[in-house]
């Protein structure tokens, strides 16, 4: 938490490379030449209104949505062809919309799942997971779905953590959580950010994650129509008007 | 009460068949998100090859046990890409195509047991793999030693079975794309190398319920494989797809019924008797006693 890695240390190239990436689903264009990036370090934002095309972006970065045109490259590597399994090995994670946890396996399994492919490593991780989440220890025989709303984001998180990723893909993390959860999620991704993890994340509650981001990007039907340093994006009229509700 | 308990015996060891076999069809259901129909056809497939090996090394036990266990994992693995292939879309259970497939590979098993091996007569296993002494007999009714070991390795595989699914990372992996194919691809668990292994370990429950086949029943035919699908499919539906438990207890309930008919009424009927019991509960609990875990 010493560690005061940010933004401004931007290296020669970026962590991950989004580039004129065209993603569509029948006839349906979700995604039109997207070009993104981030850098080691930051955490970036996706703004966007429900279907701007946020969640299919971190899906196709993760591989799990094959792209129809452009590239994606992570540490300076092309990931587009890869599977996701691959993917997951070099370093990057998706905590799915939605807590997408396994509700009926116990919050352990769930932990385990996460450092599926690299086991030998369990117990550093499931330290420091339950050092950042001591009530996922005092529940780790409990099944997932007897958690709490929050409990089931932290297990998430959590279960992400244990894949021991360099980026952390977070698909709208507030959905359907009370306000003062929501303030801990945030505080939490900010404090794994300070740690040295990278973070891009996708959210509708635009404010509080401008808050938190070092820059953002705004979806439009997929597409980028404005990018910038989040001070930037929150001062921006057209931004404030559309989902600042100023 | 003599006859009772010999009955009971009867029914567990053939019901421990029918629960190797229902966990086999549902793990193949559950992780490599198939409906293979004709699994128990495969493991009649591989009983002739047990009966083939047997005769050709003059009944060497050890060299026929393994045959059946190994042609059954084959067998089972090298379907795989048939059906990957037929699914176009992973992570989604595409029953039409994969069951067509599998009854399929079923006529065409029937097909060549009947033509190709024994002229098409029922092959008969040999005294040192059935036992020839039954343990005890009472009137017509005996417990054979085989029934005896088909309850015991029954029971022990599925134990295994069940440790494997719950204190293994292959098994968490099994349990994780049985609750969510889509959830478990995410987390980064290789789906079809994963979906493969299932088809192994099938393939491992159904070379072992051959050899406990051919030791309880002494003999096979080329029919055995569609009456013991037809009976898998009722006890997984009935139970409730996919669901591993639910199986367990079903499939031990189902022999123990067909059993204690033939100990006390009339032993021709006990199919027509079983089924009728399996269409009154499936009336009643359409998803099953157990619940549908698919």
């Amino acid at each position: 938490m010493q560690n005061e890695k940010t933004a401004t240390t931007a290296p020669e190239g970026a962590l991950l490379k989004v580039e004129n990436l065209s993603v569509s689903y029948g006839h349906i264009n979700a995604l039109k030449s997207v070009s993104i990036e981030v850098f080691l370090g930051e955490i970036v934002v996706l703004i966007g209104a429900n279907g701007a095309g946020k969640t299919t972006l971190l899906s196709s970065i993760l591989g799990i949505t094959p792209s129809q045109s452009g590239t994606i490259s992570f540490d300076g590597q092309r990931i587009d062809k890869e599977p996701v399994d691959k993917i997951v090995r070099k370093g990057v994670c998706l905590v799915p919309e939605g807590r997408g946890v396994f509700a009926s396996m116990t919050v352990m399994d769930n932990l385990l799942l996460g450092a599926h492919h690299n086991l030998k490593n369990k117990d550093k991780y499931l330290k420091r997971v339950f050092e950042w989440f001591p009530i996922l220890e005092q529940r780790k025989n409990q099944v997932a779905k007897t958690l709490s709303g929050g409990e089931r984001q932290m297990l998430a998180i959590g279960r992400a953590l244990m894949s021991e990723p360099k980026l952390i893909l977070v698909d709208e993390p507030s959905l359907g959580l009370a306000p003062i959860v929501v303030n801990e999620i945030f505080t939490i991704l900010q404090m794994l950010n300070k740690e040295g993890y990278t973070i891009l994340l996708s959210e509708q509650n635009t404010f509080k994650a401008l808050k938190v981001a070092h820059r953002g990007y705004v979806l439009e039907t997929g597409k980028v129509t404005l990018s910038g340093t989040a001070q930037q994006l929150l001062n921006d009229p057209g931004v404030k008007a559309a989902y600042l509700g100023a | 009460m003599q006859v009772f308990i010999a009955q009971i015996i009867n029914g567990l060891s053939l019901g421990s068949i029918y629960v190797l076999l229902a966990t086999g069809f549902n793990l193949l259901l559950l992780v490599a998100l198939i409906i293979h129909f004709s699994y128990p056809v495969v493991v009649v497939f591989s009983m002739y090859i047990v009966w083939v090996v047997l005769n050709a090394t003059g009944n060497n036990l050890l060299l026929g046990i393994l045959a059946g266990v190994l042609s059954s994992i084959i067998l089972n693995v090298v379907s795989a890409p048939i059906f990957q292939k037929v699914m176009k879309k992973r992570g989604e259970v595409d029953i039409n195509s994969t069951m067509v497939v599998s009854m399929g590979m079923g006529f065409i098993i029937t097909d060549i047991l009947s033509h190709s091996f024994n002229h098409g007569f029922p092959i008969a296993f040999p005294e040192n793999l059935t036992g020839s002494e039954p343990l005890f007999r009472i009137g017509l009714i005996s417990v054979q030693v085989g029934q005896v070991w088909s309850l015991a390795i029954g029971a022990i595989a599925v134990s295994a079975f069940f440790v494997l699914l719950y204190k293994t990372r292959a098994g968490r992996a099994f349990r994780a794309i049985a609750e969510d194919p889509a959830g478990a691809r995410l987390v980064g668990i290789p789906i079809v190398k994963t979906g493969i292994q299932s088809y192994a370990l099938s393939g491992v429950m159904g070379g072992m319920s051959a050899i406990l086949i051919a030791m309880l029943l002494h003999s096979a035919s080329p029919g055995l494989g569609d009456m013991l699908a037809h009976k898998v499919l009722a006890v997984s539906i009935v139970a409730g797809l996919g669901n591993l438990v639910g199986g367990l207890v079903v499939g031990l309930a189902l022999g123990v019924i067909e059993a204690l008919i033939q100990g006390y009424a009339a032993g021709s009927w006990s199919n027509a008797i079983a089924f009728v019991v399996m269409l009154v509960v499936i009336l009643w609990k359409p998803k099953g006693l157990f619940g549908i875990k698919v």
